[in-house]
């Protein structure tokens, strides 16, 4: 018991949920505007390496983080033509959005910063310390000194559930993903929705990317990513394609992670431990938390019959 | 419909490309160097090839010192050298073949990880050497291992350790007298290191806990930084991180906490200078350079070579201002007694 009333568990878990829930969000606007995006990782890993870049070349974290976005944007804009556009299989899209996002990124770490990797004096984003939090040793424990981009996560999740159910435009993405053939009929432009739905993901994982080398960091390292934009995927499924549920099945994982780190000092083994988020993940899709049903038109490119 | 099969089609080719631009070493990074004027060109035609393991070339670590093995030995001797870098474990395999069949007459496997690969690529080419950094062959004659006693070095980071958990007054130390390791994973050229930090701590401040916490990865640097954060929360002060580049997130963590970090592998104060006091090294890329030396000069000798304090084959980078003069006299006494046997080092964690 004394592990769980141990503030720094509850640290690690919001830090190591906040790189899976930014994704997760991320691929819900897509997939809920009907594109499977199994490119997370891919996004995540460009969003990663250009935010450190940028952040060096202007020596500012946060126009590193702007540029990091931004390229993220592209890259899924150019997922998104190819999936809309030109109605190409959406998995296998993603799947080569990875493969090329590990092999660019790579190229370039070698190529523009060296084999001694990107310089140690690059500037990272600030932590958050709030003063009036001390009364309270606990919370003060679990929130302070995390970095800016967690709060900023906790804001996205909020956010994203409002704009997704309670806005026109979140509504009449969610009916492109639906009904792409009702909504069209009715008016509105399958593709230009889907696109927007897209390249918020993209802007949101590469975000998720970004934490990981200018949040908590300063430095990108090949394949820094280490799966975690497939978490995200499990994520997304796992909180049934909603926001508040990709935030708290990220923070299950997070927990799974933090809970392995903090149970090794009690000489449980630490292979074993390394399972625990897998195992969380099977039991939870097993029916722990019902079936998770995806977007009606989830993958299915919508051509328009003139 | 034409355009979905374009789609298709481009999807399909562009993942082709990808996947046959893997482990071909014209593809890959090439590091071929023939600008050694000091060294004779009658050497260009001694072809050394290098692959590294899924940790790549800019690992901070050994795959990066091999490679500077291999520079310097272009440079000196005006051999031609490239590199392939692994980019996942089934790419060992090939990546050494490919060397093989291009007529490479030294393949060099960095990492304990490529062991399989080595024994069955090695029975394929007989007439092809092999090094392998890190990892104990014997019985094959086309092989060399290069092995590290890095518990001696462990030993040497870890009295350092212990002595300045013993200082008063120094800046960023505590008074809970905790120490914090990060492992990349439980096999021995991991766990040799830890284990001669054991011996070291316990030799100098056998009072101090050592915790010791694994990643199982060798490239996650945010759980690196988490788990330096777990113990820096349970009071150590000074991490020693033996995991690759999760490693280097261990190094961030402690420079944010304001405690102290112990490099491996190559000298790492340079990923940040005030924090990281010293660094356990080993010298990969003395072995790889004298190995391939070796081969030119028909002196290649197989089974296991071992590479150690007496022979400078391990060592400790120099302390930064933060380490007192006299801990670092009594360090260097402790390493003179590792040197003339009077002190041995288990390679056995406890």
């Amino acid at each position: 018991m004394s592990v769980l009333a141990n503030p720094q568990l509850w640290f690690a878990t919001l830090a190591m949920a906040t790189p899976l829930a930014l994704p997760a969000i991320g691929g819900t606007f897509s997939e809920r505007s009907g594109v499977v995006n199994i490119a997370m990782e891919g996004i995540m890993l460009i969003g990663a390496f250009f935010a450190v870049a940028f952040s060096y070349w202007t020596n500012s974290a946060w126009l590193g983080l702007l540029f990091g976005m931004l390229m993220g944007g592209v890259i899924s804009a150019i997922f998104a033509w190819a999936a809309i556009r030109l109605a190409a299989d959406q998995v296998v899209l993603g799947m080569a959005v990875n493969i090329f996002a590990a092999g660019l990124t790579a190229f370039l770490l070698d190529t523009v910063f060296g084999f001694n990797g990107t310089p140690a004096n690059t500037p990272s984003l600030p932590t958050v310390h709030l003063p009036w939090l001390k009364s309270m040793p606990f919370l003060s424990g679990v929130f302070n000194d995390q970095s800016v981009l967690v709060y900023i996560m906790i804001v996205i999740v909020i956010v994203s559930h409002w704009f997704l159910f309670y806005t026109r435009l979140g509504l009449r993405i969610r009916s492109v993903g639906e009904n792409p053939l009702a909504a069209d009929t009715a008016g509105l432009s399958v593709s230009r929705l889907r696109y927007t739905g897209v390249i918020i993901g993209g802007l949101l994982s590469a975000l998720g990317g970004a934490y990981l080398s200018i949040g908590i960091l300063h430095s990108f390292d090949v394949n820094m990513t280490n799966g975690r934009g497939y978490i995200a995927l499990a994520a997304m499924i796992f909180g049934k394609w909603t926001p508040f549920g990709a935030f708290g099945a990220s923070l299950l994982f997070g927990f799974a992670t933090a809970l392995g780190i903090a149970l090794q000092s009690f000489n449980v083994s630490s292979n074993l431990l390394g399972m625990l988020p897998y195992v969380l993940t099977i039991l939870a899709l097993a029916g722990l938390v019902g079936r998770s049903t995806p977007p009606a038109a989830d993958g299915i490119p919508y051509e328009q019959h003139r | 419909m034409h355009r979905k099969i374009m789609a298709s089609s481009l999807a399909v080719l562009t993942m082709g490309a990808l996947v046959a631009g893997c482990g071909t070493p014209n593809n890959s990074t090439s590091t071929t160097n023939n600008a050694g004027t000091t060294g004779s060109s009658a050497h260009a035609s001694f072809k050394v090839g290098l692959v590294t393991d899924t940790g790549g070339l800019n690992d901070h670590g050994f795959n990066h010192l091999a490679d500077v093995g291999l520079t310097k030995a272009e440079k000196d001797f005006g051999i031609t050298g490239k590199v392939v870098q692994s980019t996942q474990a089934s790419d060992y395999v090939p990546n050494l073949q490919n060397f093989a069949q291009n007529g490479y007459q030294l393949v060099i496997a960095v990492g304990f990880l490529m062991d399989g690969a080595v024994k069955q690529v090695a029975k394929e080419y007989p007439k092809t050497k092999f090094l392998i950094i890190d990892d104990p062959i014997t019985g094959m004659s086309n092989v060399t291992s290069a092995i590290f006693n890095t518990e001696q070095c462990g030993y040497l980071v870890g009295a350092m350790a212990g002595l300045m958990e013993k200082q008063t007054g120094l800046k960023g130390i505590n008074n809970k007298n905790v120490l914090g390791v990060v492992g990349g994973q439980q096999i021995p050229p991991v766990t040799s290191y830890i284990a001669g930090f054991q011996q070291g701590v316990q030799k100098t401040d056998p009072g101090a806990t050592i915790l010791v916490k694994w990643a199982n990865s060798f490239s996650d640097q945010a759980l690196g930084s988490q788990i330096a954060q777990a113990e820096i929360s349970q009071g150590a002060d000074i991490i020693f991180p033996v995991a690759g580049g999760t490693g280097i997130g261990s190094i961030d963590a402690a420079q944010s906490a304001g405690v102290y970090a112990i490099g491996v592998d190559a000298d790492q104060n340079y990923l940040a200078p005030a924090t990281v006091i010293t660094s356990a090294t080993k010298g990969v890329d003395t072995a790889t350079y004298d190995v391939i030396k070796q081969a030119m000069n028909n002196k290649f000798q197989s089974g296991i070579q071992y590479f150690n304090l007496k022979n400078g084959g391990v060592g400790i980078a120099t302390p930064n201002s933060a380490v007192p003069k006299s801990v670092i006299t009594q360090v260097n006494n402790l390493e003179q007694q590792i040197i003339n046997g009077s002190i041995t080092v288990s390679a056995t964690m406890k």
